[in-house]
This record gives structure tokens, sequence and C-alpha cells, in this order.
């Protein structure tokens, strides 16, 4: 392993598999209590469709993912919030048809990108020092805004009716929260890909749903999943030459099986039923 | 009993084409129990939904400690306690007890900073207020519908409100447990001195508890003590069936008894 570790390109890979196992998972917990599992695997694709675009008109890819990543949770939140359409059938829409948009824009190409397919399928190997940069940049700021807002966000994840009549922003926080989402997506769409991305936000966060009964043991659970996953399967995709969001998404899958099948609450919910005194 | 702490003036509610609550005029005074009770969709949550400013009026006013609902601040909003209608949280939601009641204290303790010791007795005091001691670290999804609810009162004595709003506290629980539940309200109403508005349907069962009775059917029909709002003639009015009224008080609607 040490030997490894002696290339620049996996010095950078295990600083980006960290960071975004860290990020990912952290992310992934309110994601999965507020049950907002679908608003990531549609911006995955919305954010795809920013890079596709950058690609085909010369511009930065991070920063057209990022437009269209936000554009897309935000819209998805204001029609939701109107009560214009339920939550699944907005980010549907824009699942599809950014995902439309994005075809498009690869078929206006004329010749076959292969750094574009890196977007898609992940490469955490062939991260760059840029790549890097960024990673770390905007992940510390997620990370920044999590740590600042974790008490608002840990409560209207459980009840944001509550939490605005009890007088927090929860309207506000609920867009920040959506947006740190979508910037998560776009921070690890080139190590793990658009197709991927979602899996690591919603598989560690579902792994610790099943092994915790309180929130913190969640958020703590989580991110060791996640980092666990994310750098497990960056040595596996170097030492067996497998694509590495591929062998990082299994893993953390695999992790969750295991988690399900020895989960307390799997058991909890086979004994009898305990009349309860009220 | 002193100073209104909640005045509706000809407060109206809803849209234009199709009003929730119309003309309402009512005040609270401070340290009242009162009941709000009326048919389905007679406006009752909105009526709690309007005093969190949650709703603004589409005309007349709605004050709470002498400041319009609909621009109270938040360091206003920490002031009232509010347990919504609510189904029963999922078994395996990751929440202990300690967790959800110390939620109560996060608008108190504003952006930017973690509770502190103090919060976390005072969010332990409150959960000993509800008689739920024992079950500090269970998980909130193990506890019964009359735990759940004590959970919730007690997340929203955390924040250490004047005014307790309770939106069909005792919906979907036994019987005896719904009693125990209106008599854990009223101790907490008489040693912390709380105004509270109780939304219910269940108007036999609220009436030993409350000082005064709101009847609402979108406008406001009657508002007193039980004895002067829970008449045959009033209760006709509003729920549009035949209305017996024993001499014990106890209401009959139509071929079903509101007990």
């Amino acid at each position: 392993m040490l030997e490894m570790m002696a290339y620049g390109f996996m010095q950078r890979a295990l600083l980006a598999s960290v960071l975004i196992g860290i990020l990912c998972s952290a992310i992934g917990v309110f994601v999965v209590l507020k049950g907002l599992s679908f608003i990531g695997a549609g911006t995955a694709h919305a954010a795809f469709a920013g890079v596709a675009l950058a690609f085909l008109l010369n511009l930065n890819p991070m920063g057209m993912a990022v437009m269209f990543g936000l554009m897309t949770v935000w819209i998805t939140g204001l029609l939701v919030e109107k009560g214009r359409m339920k939550l699944d059938v907005s980010i549907g829409i824009f699942y599809t048809s950014t995902m439309a948009m994005a075809i498009l824009f690869i078929g206006f190409m004329k010749a076959y990108n292969a750094e574009l397919y890196g977007y898609l399928f992940g490469s955490i190997l062939s991260v760059t020092p840029f790549d890097l940069a960024v990673i770390a940049g905007l992940g510390l700021a997620v990370l920044a805004a999590v740590f600042l807002f974790y008490k608002e966000l840990q409560f209207i994840a459980f009840d944001q009716e509550m939490a605005e009549a009890s007088g927090i922003p929860a309207r506000n926080l609920f867009f920040l929260l959506i947006s740190l989402i979508a910037l998560t997506i776009v921070v690890s769409l080139k190590a793990v890909g658009a197709v991927l991305v979602y899996a690591m936000i919603l598989i560690p966060a579902a792994t610790a749903y099943q092994l915790t009964r309180s929130m913190k043991g969640m958020m703590i659970i989580s991110i060791l999943f996640g980092v666990l996953s994310s750098v497990s399967g960056m040595f596996l995709s170097f030492a067996m030459d497998i694509p590495s969001g591929a062998a990082i998404v299994l893993l953390a899958t695999a992790f969750f099986f295991l988690a399900v099948l020895f989960s307390p609450k799997r058991r909890t919910s086979q004994l009898p039923v305990r009349t309860q005194k009220s | 009993m002193a100073e209104p702490i909640i005045r509706f003036s000809k407060a109206s509610f809803g849209f234009p084409h199709r009003i929730a609550l119309d003309e309402i005029t009512l005040e609270i005074m401070e340290g009242e129990f009162i009941g709000i009770i009326g048919p389905n969709g007679s406006g009752k949550t909105t009526l709690l939904r309007a005093l969190l400013g949650l709703i603004p009026p589409i005309s007349g006013q709605v004050r709470i400690f002498d400041c319009a609902c609909e621009k109270l601040r938040c360091r206003h909003r920490a002031r009232i306690g509010y347990l919504p209608q609510k189904e029963l949280v999922d078994e395996n939601f990751p929440l202990t007890v300690f967790e959800a009641v110390l939620m109560g204290r996060f608008s108190s303790i504003g952006l930017f900073r973690r509770p502190s010791r103090a919060d976390h007795e005072i969010a332990r005091r409150a959960i000993e207020e509800a008689g739920l001691s024992d079950c500090l670290d269970m998980p909130l999804g193990h506890l019964s519908g009359g735990q759940q609810q004590r959970v919730f009162i007690a997340r929203a004595l955390a924040q250490q409100p004047q005014v307790l709003l309770l939106d069909e506290p005792t919906t979907g629980i036994d019987l005896p447990t719904q009693r125990t539940l209106l008599e854990l309200i009223k101790k907490l109403h008489e040693t912390l001195h709380l105004t509270v508005l109780l939304v219910t349907h269940d108007i036999n069962m609220i009436v030993p508890f409350v000082n005064r009775l709101a009847l609402l059917k979108t406008q406001l029909y009657a508002a007193g003590p039980p004895k002067e709002v829970l008449t045959k003639e009033i209760l006709s009015q509003v729920y549009g069936k035949e209305v017996m009224v024993t001499e014990k008080g106890f209401v009959i609607v139509g071929d079903y008894h509101h007990a």
C-alpha cells in the first residue's frame, strides 16, 4: 500500500476520497431523514447536462455543473413550496429533461470526448491538482455550512412545520439544504460520476440508519461508512484495475446489506410487541 | 387572569374566494385555558396557525404579546409552544426523546450557537414535567401514541413558552390516556401559569378542564364558559344536526356522541 502512495495521483485520489466520503455521507443523513432521496438523482443528471454544455461551448465544467445543479433544486423547491406539484413529480421531470439535454449537447459534439464521459462514470484516480482544489474548497464550504446550521438542519429534517412554528427560519434553511445537496453532487461528480454520485449520498446514510437510534449516532456512523467505502473502493480500483465509481458504490452497498443483516432494529422488530403505559 | 394576551379584531383568513375564518373577534386573557371546538373544516387549526404567524390575515388584525402575529420575530415565536396534529413517528426514526425535546430550545439559542449545559438542563426539566424521566434516551418511535404526545408537550415546554397551542392532542389515543394527557396539560397550565388554547373535537372530554370554549364554524358562533356555549340552540346551528344536551351538560350530536 505504501508503494501505491508514492504516486502523486494516488495521494490526490486518497485525499479526494476522504473528502467526498465525509461530504456525501454527512449531507446524506439529512437527505435520508427528510425523504429527499430522489432529489439527489435528479440533480446529478442536471449537473451532468451542465458539464456537457460546458464542453460544447468550451466553458468551465464545474461552473456550469454548479449552475445547472442549483437551478434544478431551487426550481424544484419553489414548485413544491407553492403546492403546484409533488416533489417526486417535479424532480422526475427535471431528471429526464436534463438528461435529454445532456444527450442533445453530446449529439452536437463533433468527436468523442473521453473527459466528458469521465464525469458520467467517474474516475477518482484521474483527479488533477485543480480538481482536488475545487473538491477541497467547495467541500469544506459545504461542511462548514452543515457544521454551522447543524441543529437547525436536524430540526427541519425531523419536522419542518414545527421548526417554522418555533421561530426557526425553516424555509430559508430548506433552500440552504437543497443547495448543499446540489453542491455536494457537483463536488463529487468528477470522482464518482453522475450515474453513481447519488448512491454515495444515499447508501452510507441508509447504512447508518440501520445501526443507530439517535441522530448524532447516525451522523457519526454515516461518515465512518462513507470514508471507509470511498477509500477502500479507491484502493480496490487501483489494485484490480476496475472503475473507481463502481468499486466505491458496490462496497458501500455491501456494507449496507451487512448492516441490514446485523441491524439491532431488525432484531427488535422481531420481538413481540410490548404494550407501553402512557 | 389579567390583560388580553391574544386579540383577534375582525380577522379573516384564507382566500377571498374561500374564507377559512371570517371576521373573528376574540380576546384571550393571560393565564386562560380555552378550548376551541367546532365541526371538521370549521377553521380551528387555521386559528392556531394564524397565531403562529404562519397565515397572515386577509383583513382585520390578530395580535399576540401586543404584536401583529404575521410580523412576529423569532424571540416572540419562541414564547409560543405549539403541538401540531401528528401522525405517529416512524418506529425506526433515529431520534431519542432527549434529542426531540432539546429541539424546543433551538429557536431561543439562535443561529450559529450550540446548546449549552443550561439548555440541556431545561430540556431535562421539561421531560421531567411531562412525566417521561425514564424515557430520556429511548428512541422516540418506540413510544406509544400517548407518550409521543407527552414528548411533544415537553418539547413545547422546553421553549419556556407563555402560550401553549395544542391541536387535537388526544386524537388517536385511548380514552384513559386522553384523560391523563389532559390532566397533565391542566397541571402545566396551573403550575407554569400558561395561556392554553386547545383545539379538539371532543367537547365532553375537554369541558372539565377549560375556563372558556370558543365555538367555530368559519365564524365565531359563541365564546364563553362551557355552560353558556353548549346549549342546544347554538350547537344545532353549528353542527346542523339534532343535538341533545343532558342535564349534566353531556353533549350528543346526531347519532354520534362527543365523548
